[in-house]
């Protein structure tokens, strides 16, 4: 294996500083979840096909396991972890839980913040428009109808 | 699944970067979304020794309208073509392709040039190491043999970009950058018809712009694309259409082209002769699209039969000549 220089990263995950050394062949999903300890961020097809590794950068979706985390300093990331604030869960999350669109979860933090940048671009999505944003996220329990269910309850609400 | 080692470089002036690429030629490979290429290092298909991160060359980004182009910088992202209203009035094409590129997320990471600049794909190459362990080493990994086509003497992977095949149907060229100098090319001519080595770009050359000449008067265009999954996946069979009217409302001007039926996207060359001077209706476009059929190579190399790929770039050949001209009547 070659040596390899190691870099000294300042992230900003969830309105917090994080002083982060790693070599440059690590992915943003394996610093948050292994040096980080956000394991709400999930490792599913480790290839961008299934977004439950989907993170917000700067307030967009990205796939964490196809991001170099050395890219990463100076940018905005947002977790499943910064949403709930002092123990209560955020809108999104509660929305999902009342309408039974969390059944094994796993897709759930990536839906849940995909679902977030596609509201706070467009607070009243069609239903069109909730489909064609997490379409890049994939789900194997619910069928989708109660994730598009729990979006459209906030369409139009304050968060 | 892992990285390889490699070390990182982050050039923040496109002069650093050429540079870099003189210092580091053919042992770094540049990376822009990410989207293939750390693919492509997790499975092993590349192992360079450097990893060049252009995504902030701020000189590759913006779409800046020209008297005579449309000038598009090499990281502007999928998506941001996508939602540029000037590319959906006047490129539809070009517009729709990004549209139909990926899924959302994946197409905010990935930039146009990384989209362009896509290497071949065939389901006995794209595989993991374990995988490609148990399999023959064929022409795309060195060897001499093809596991798709029995016998073939050449590479049979296929382009399946989306971007490039539209960008060709307006003719578009790109830019190709370093140190000391710079050429322009049609797009077209950065594919060269090798499965094995697929792109013409050189090991020092950095891909900056796309231009797409202005059009005039009457004309349209559209870009369609077949995947098993309409929320992401690769064309498994596509065809983008260009075509303007003469004042009489002949067809004076046309190209057609075809995506993910060989190593490069392919111009349709007698799709032209077919139609011009006549009206644009479905039987002349018919005979274009079986022109587009015999261009298109089907072979058993990914997620559909080969056959059937064969098949629908004759039906998607159609519906993008069917698609130029209902964007053609919306714009005279």
């Amino acid at each position: 294996m070659k040596e390899m220089k190691r870099y000294s990263l300042t992230l900003t995950v969830n309105n917090e500083t994080h002083a982060v050394v790693t070599p440059p062949n690590r992915t943003l999903l394996e610093v948050l979840r292994d040096d980080l300890q956000l394991t709400g961020t999930k490792e599913g097809c480790g290839e961008g096909a299934c977004g439950s590794c989907t993170v917000l950068v700067d307030g967009q979706p990205v796939r964490s396991c196809l991001t170099l985390a050395v890219a990463m300093e100076g940018r905005k990331i947002t977790t499943i972890e910064g949403l709930a604030q002092g123990g209560k869960l955020h809108p999104i999350q509660a929305a999902f839980v009342e309408n039974h669109a969390i059944q094994c979860g796993f897709c759930g933090p990536g839906m849940i913040l995909t679902s977030q940048a596609l509201l706070n671009d467009n607070p009243t999505p069609a239903e069109g428009e909730i489909r064609r944003a997490i379409s890049g996220n994939v789900c194997r329990c619910t069928g989708y109808a109660k994730i598009v269910k729990a979006v459209q309850s906030l369409a139009g609400e304050e968060r | 699944m892992k990285l390889p080692p490699f070390e990182y470089l982050e050039p923040s002036t496109v002069p650093e970067a050429l540079s870099m690429l003189d210092a580091y030629r053919d042992t770094v490979q540049i990376i822009a979304g990410g989207t293939e290429v750390v693919n492509r290092l997790k499975l092993r298909l590349i192992s360079p020794d450097y990893v060049m991160n252009i995504k902030k060359l701020r000189d590759l980004e913006g779409i800046v309208d020209h008297e005579q182009s449309i000038i598009i910088g090499a990281n502007v992202s999928v998506n941001e073509i996508r939602d540029s209203s000037l590319l959906q009035h006047k490129y539809k094409a070009v517009a729709e392709a990004a549209f139909q590129v990926a899924a959302p997320p994946l197409a905010n990471m990935g930039t146009i040039g990384g989209n362009i600049l896509q290497n071949t794909r065939c389901q006995f190459y794209n595989q993991s190491e374990i995988v490609l362990k148990g399999l023959e080493v064929c022409h795309k990994r060195g060897g001499a043999i093809c596991l798709a086509v029995k016998g073939g003497k050449r590479c049979f992977s296929v382009y399946l970009g989306d971007m490039a095949t539209a960008l060709i149907a307006f003719d578009a060229q790109c830019v190709l950058e370093k140190s000391g100098a710079r050429r322009t090319i049609p797009i077209i001519d950065l594919f060269t018809g090798q499965g094995t080595q697929p792109l013409s770009i050189e090991s020092n050359e950095l891909l900056t712009g796309i231009i797409i000449p202005k059009q005039n008067g009457a004309y349209g265009s559209a870009y369609r694309k077949l995947r098993v999954r309409g929320s992401m996946d690769y064309p498994l069979a596509s065809a983008a259409a260009f075509l303007a009217l003469s004042a009489d409302g002949k067809i004076a001007a046309s190209r057609l082209v075809i995506g993910a039926s060989g190593p490069a996207p392919r111009i349709v060359a007698g799709a032209p002769a077919a139609l011009s001077g006549k009206l644009p209706e479905d039987a002349d476009f018919a005979a274009a699209a079986e022109m587009a059929y015999e261009l298109s190579e089907g072979v058993d190399n990914l997620a559909l039969p080969g056959d059937y790929r064969k098949k629908m770039v004759r039906v998607f050949a159609q519906r993008a000549l069917q698609g130029a001209r209902t964007d053609m009547k919306r714009g005279m």
